[in-house]
């Protein structure tokens, strides 16, 4: 018996002394370029959020996989009704928080509430408003009603802003995230790096990934030489790194060529003049060199250049890229009959490489038609700040990771101010249509008419190049929407 | 008994198990312990050490990669160019800011680096001078390249500023080259004290391997005293009490009594159990000898008795065939006259008397027995038959002259006696029955005799 206690003793021992090593064969370093602002995915539009906890800390009913297609989550089963307007699900049941609270068709509906309630300020609560009301069927059923059909539905509702959370810990969030998901925090130092390790409880098979240290660093030296040492296990966008080749050609390290769902545009603040008058906006259009501009950006990926506000691969897609051709001559031109005369703007750039390289271009080309810019860089707090929530800006780039988002242009107060009735009629009667035919039709016609008011000037779709470590697998080629799944990851 | 006041074998044996087994933990904790110390300090080499020179090699590489930035900003002949050589030096200056910040935090002294800090502040304020420069010569070459008439002015407007330009560059360079000797002196500070570290830990596992070779010595000292307890203690003990109990007679003195533990107790029972068995086998012994010499002798005389004489001449017959011998017959000569006249007590007394006597006279080696009542045989296997002849004669006669005393009355004795000699191919009992008739012929004779047969002519001839 004493042997046999001895025996256990040691090998706890030996398990306390190893246990660290095990843990490090188990980690993973991503590196992820934007900050979030804080961790409550429904709170904020910035992906990186959505990117770090997306998954891993939060679920929804529904999730999102790698090719884009919707699969069960919290919800095991669905159902519309036969005039589509009632969706009723059906909770997996044993499904706790990581503070040890249940999940129950409450939870859930008090979830699904806040989300549509405007004072939440769920930044995309707009996707939600099909859903008229929430009714608990009983502990693990409840039934969504709707206002109108809204086929798209299920894959909302497995978005990063639909994503559960419980009422006790809903408004803390945003700084102590509880979720349902496999992953808690453990550390979160803003904005530098924030640490998530694998819950003992986590009701799945046991990841490959124990513990994950999310690094946030904008700065493009710092990035460049962390890839270089090798202390980055996954950074998920090299594609506008210069030194992409070096590291295409590095045996250590392996890059995912897949299709992302940003759009990148230069963003105009028509609340600014001139940018309100339509033709200056044209006379941008114009002015800007989509195809040197993507080559300057990307040494090896050919993005499409988009016309519009629409994902290409979303079948209602039509290719407006060429609207308004690389044209100085016409751009002065619009600028001259638009009666401007001196103009300087000021162009916000975000911590993205993308941003930071196209907005020396953009500059370029703007001044090229006698457009004076300023660079004013900002961090991604700033960005969001300013930008984003105040609206306080000339130009801006910026990609929209979003699927199917041309709603924003519906929006009042979105921080493009662009207003437009007919815009907003139109997009009424897109979410009206559920016929597909005629709703292809009027997506057509709203991508149209984007591109003609020249809300903004759209320039190419967002290469999704991830840089993983070739031993690690799992890693998403694609990113329908943005997540990082640490679940999906392993070490081979 | 001993058990009781003192410490038993279990008992001693697993002292010296647990102080093995104590001196095995204690190497295996010495061990971990060890392990658990180096992982300490290789995590505060990697954690804090290797950073902080990571971050000090960075620190360097940055402000020489500041350089070519700033020489890229220089070179600029566009805005773009510009811009993009800014975006660089803004990257490099924020993160070289934040490896100062690193560095000093890593440090614990945020005092040292401020000489740093306004390197760093100096350089930054150069870099935008820098830009303003590049900016207003970008423009001004622009303005030139598209026609606007070249002036004397704009000329040494132009020349002065490349002249600024080279002054900031050359002020640049030799602040990057403080900024690389500040950071040189904390990069030297941190090898000095990786290697410090690194030493230390290289010390401590020389003493813990000491201290770890002297555990497993212990335990190893240990095994040995245990192996050498138990062989000593038990195995020998055990071996010795097998060996002195495989005597074909174990004395209970051969055995080892020392110890005071189960195997002495064990040797006490063993011992006491063979003196037992060793008393009783005495007993029956001096039993067993008074019952043989019952058995052989006449109680009264001590002399042997018939029942001997006669298994003797049995037993002898083989010997008696192939050598000489003799045998007499000797009667008391009117035993019943004393008898009657002195009663049987003193009749007794005389026999006894008579017996004692002719066994002095006896050579010691001669059969001498009591046949029964007052007649008594010897048989005698050495000697000459004449010089026995002349032994019993002499026996006689001192019987016939000295009086048998016995309570104060002097009893007068003779014998008669027949002696023959071996009979030639004749057996012993032909020997014997001539020596009984050559006592007849001593009784016929008027008694008190000695008779000798003399060989005769009818005498079976001996067999070669």
């Amino acid at each position: 018996m004493m042997r046999y206690r001895l025996g256990r003793a040691i090998l706890c021992l030996l398990h306390f002394l190893l246990l660290p090593a095990m843990a490090a064969a188990q980690a993973v370093h991503v590196e992820l370029q934007l900050a979030p602002p804080h961790l409550d995915p429904t709170l904020t539009a910035s992906a990186s959020t959505a990117e770090a906890t997306y998954l891993n800390v939060f679920e929804g009913l529904t999730a999102i996989d790698r090719e884009g297609h919707v699969q069960p989550r919290l919800a095991t089963r669905w159902g519309l009704n036969q005039a589509g307007t009632a969706l009723t699900v059906t909770l997996r049941e044993g499904v706790t928080f990581h503070d040890g609270a249940a999940l129950d068709a409450q939870t859930v509906a008090f979830s699904l509430r806040r989300l549509l309630d405007p004072e939440t300020g769920n930044p995309q609560r707009h996707l939600y408003r099909a859903i008229d009301r929430v009714e608990v069927l009983s502990a693990t059923r409840l039934r969504l009603h709707l206002s109108r059909p809204d086929a798209l539905l299920p894959f909302r509702l497995g978005l990063s802003a639909a994503v559960i959370v419980h009422p006790a810990t809903a408004a803390t969030n945003h700084l102590h995230p509880i979720g349902t998901g496999p992953y808690r925090v453990v550390e979160w130092v803003p904005p530098e790096r924030l640490t998530l390790a694998l819950r003992d409880d986590w009701r799945g098979a046991a990841p490959g990934i124990r513990e994950a240290h999310f690094a946030f660093t904008s700065n493009r030296q710092k990035l460049q030489n962390g890839l270089a040492e090798g202390l980055i296990d996954l950074y998920p966008d090299i594609s506008s790194m210069a030194s992409y080749l070096q590291f295409a050609r590095r045996d250590d390290y392996r890059i995912e060529q897949g299709e992302g769902e940003g759009e990148v545009i230069l963003a105009l603040n028509h609340a600014r003049p001139p940018l309100d008058d339509r033709r200056v906006r044209q006379a941008l259009a114009h002015a800007i060199d989509k195809t040197a501009l993507v080559k300057a950006i990307y040494p090896a990926a050919s993005p499409t250049l988009i016309g519009s506000h629409f994902s290409p691969s979303h079948p209602a897609y039509i290719d407006l890229h060429d609207y308004y051709p690389h044209d100085p001559e016409q751009a002065r031109a619009l600028l001259a009959a638009a009666g401007v005369g001196e103009l300087t703007l000021t162009l916000a750039v975000p911590p993205t490489q993308y941003a930071q390289q196209g907005s020396l271009l953009i500059a370029e080309d703007l001044e090229a038609v006698g457009i004076e810019v300023a660079l004013e860089r900002l961090d991604w707090t700033e960005w969001l700040a300013q930008v984003f929530r105040a609206g306080a800006y000339d130009l801006s780039i910026v990609a929209h990771v979003e699927p199917f988002d041309l709603d924003i242009y519906a929006r009042e107060a979105y921080y493009f101010h662009y207003d437009s009735a007919e815009f907003r009629a139109l997009w009424e009667r897109i979410e009206r249509t559920p016929e597909t035919v005629a709703r292809h039709a009027l997506l057509e016609a709203a991508q149209r008419h984007l591109a003609e008011d020249a809300v903004n000037v759209f320039l190419f779709m967002k290469p999704q190049q991830a840089i993983h470590k070739a031993a690690l697998g799992g890693v998403r080629q694609n990113a329908p929407v943005p997540a990082v799944p640490l679940e999906e990851l392993y070490w081979k | 008994m001993a058990t009781r006041h003192s410490i038993g074998i279990t008992a001693r044996t697993a002292v010296l198990s647990l102080l093995m087994a104590l001196a095995t933990l204690s190497a295996i904790l010495i061990a971990m312990t060890a392990f658990a110390d180096y992982q300490r300090v290789v995590t505060r080499l990697v954690e804090e050490q290797n950073r902080a020179l990571m971050a000090a090699s960075r620190l360097v590489q940055q402000s020489e990669g500041l350089v070519g930035s700033s020489a890229m900003l220089v070179l600029a002949d566009s805005h773009a160019q510009r811009r993009q050589a800014m975006f660089e030096v803004d990257d490099r200056r924020a993160w070289i800011e934040s490896l100062v910040s690193e560095l000093a935090q890593l440090r614990k002294a945020p005092e040292d680096f401020d000489n740093i800090r306004q390197i760093s502040a100096r350089l930054g304020r150069r870099i935008a001078e820098l830009n303003a420069m590049v900016t207003q010569r970008i423009d001004l070459r622009g303005a030139l390249a598209q026609g606007v008439p070249s002036n004397l002015a704009s000329q040494a407007l132009l020349a002065g500023i490349e002249v600024q330009i080279a002054d900031v560059m050359r002020d640049k360079r030799v602040l990057s080259r403080d900024l690389g000797i500040a950071v040189g002196f904390h990069t030297g500070a941190i090898r000095e004290e990786i290697q410090q570290t690194v030493e230390a830990l290289e010390t401590s596992i020389s003493q813990r391997k000491a201290t770890l070779t002297m555990a497993m010595l212990g335990v190893l000292l240990m095994l040995l005293a245990t192996v050498a307890f138990i062989h000593r203690f038990v195995a020998q003990r055990v071996t010795r009490l097998q060996h002195a109990m495989s005597h074909a007679r174990p004395l209970s003195q051969a055995l080892d009594y020392r110890g005071g533990d189960e195997i002495a107790c064990m040797a006490t029972t063993i011992g006491r159990y063979l003196d037992r068995i060793n008393d009783n086998e005495t007993r029956i012994l001096a039993m067993n000898r008074e019952l043989q010499f019952l058995a052989t002798h006449d109680a009264l005389t001590q002399l042997h008795n018939r029942h001997h004489f006669d298994r003797v001449l049995n037993e002898q017959t083989a010997t008696l065939a192939r050598e000489p011998y003799a045998v007499a017959m000797l009667d008391i000569d009117h035993f019943k006259q004393v008898n009657d006249t002195f009663g049987h007590q003193q009749g007794d007394e005389v026999i006894r008397e008579v017996a004692r006597q002719l066994r002095e006279a006896m050579p010691p080696p001669a059969l001498v027995a009591r046949l029964g009542g007052e007649e008594f045989a010897v048989l005698c296997q050495t000697g000459d038959p004449a010089v026995l002849a002349r032994r019993l004669d002499t026996l006689r006669c001192q019987l016939a002259r000295t009086p048998v005393v016995v309570a104060g009355q002097k009893i007068p004795v003779t014998v008669s006696i027949g002696l023959a000699r071996k009979i030639p191919g004749s057996d012993v009992q032909a020997c014997l029955q001539a020596a009984d008739d050559a006592l007849y012929e001593a009784k016929r004779q008027g008694r008190n005799q000695l008779v000798v047969r003399r060989l005769r002519q009818d005498d079976p001839e001996e067999r070669a």
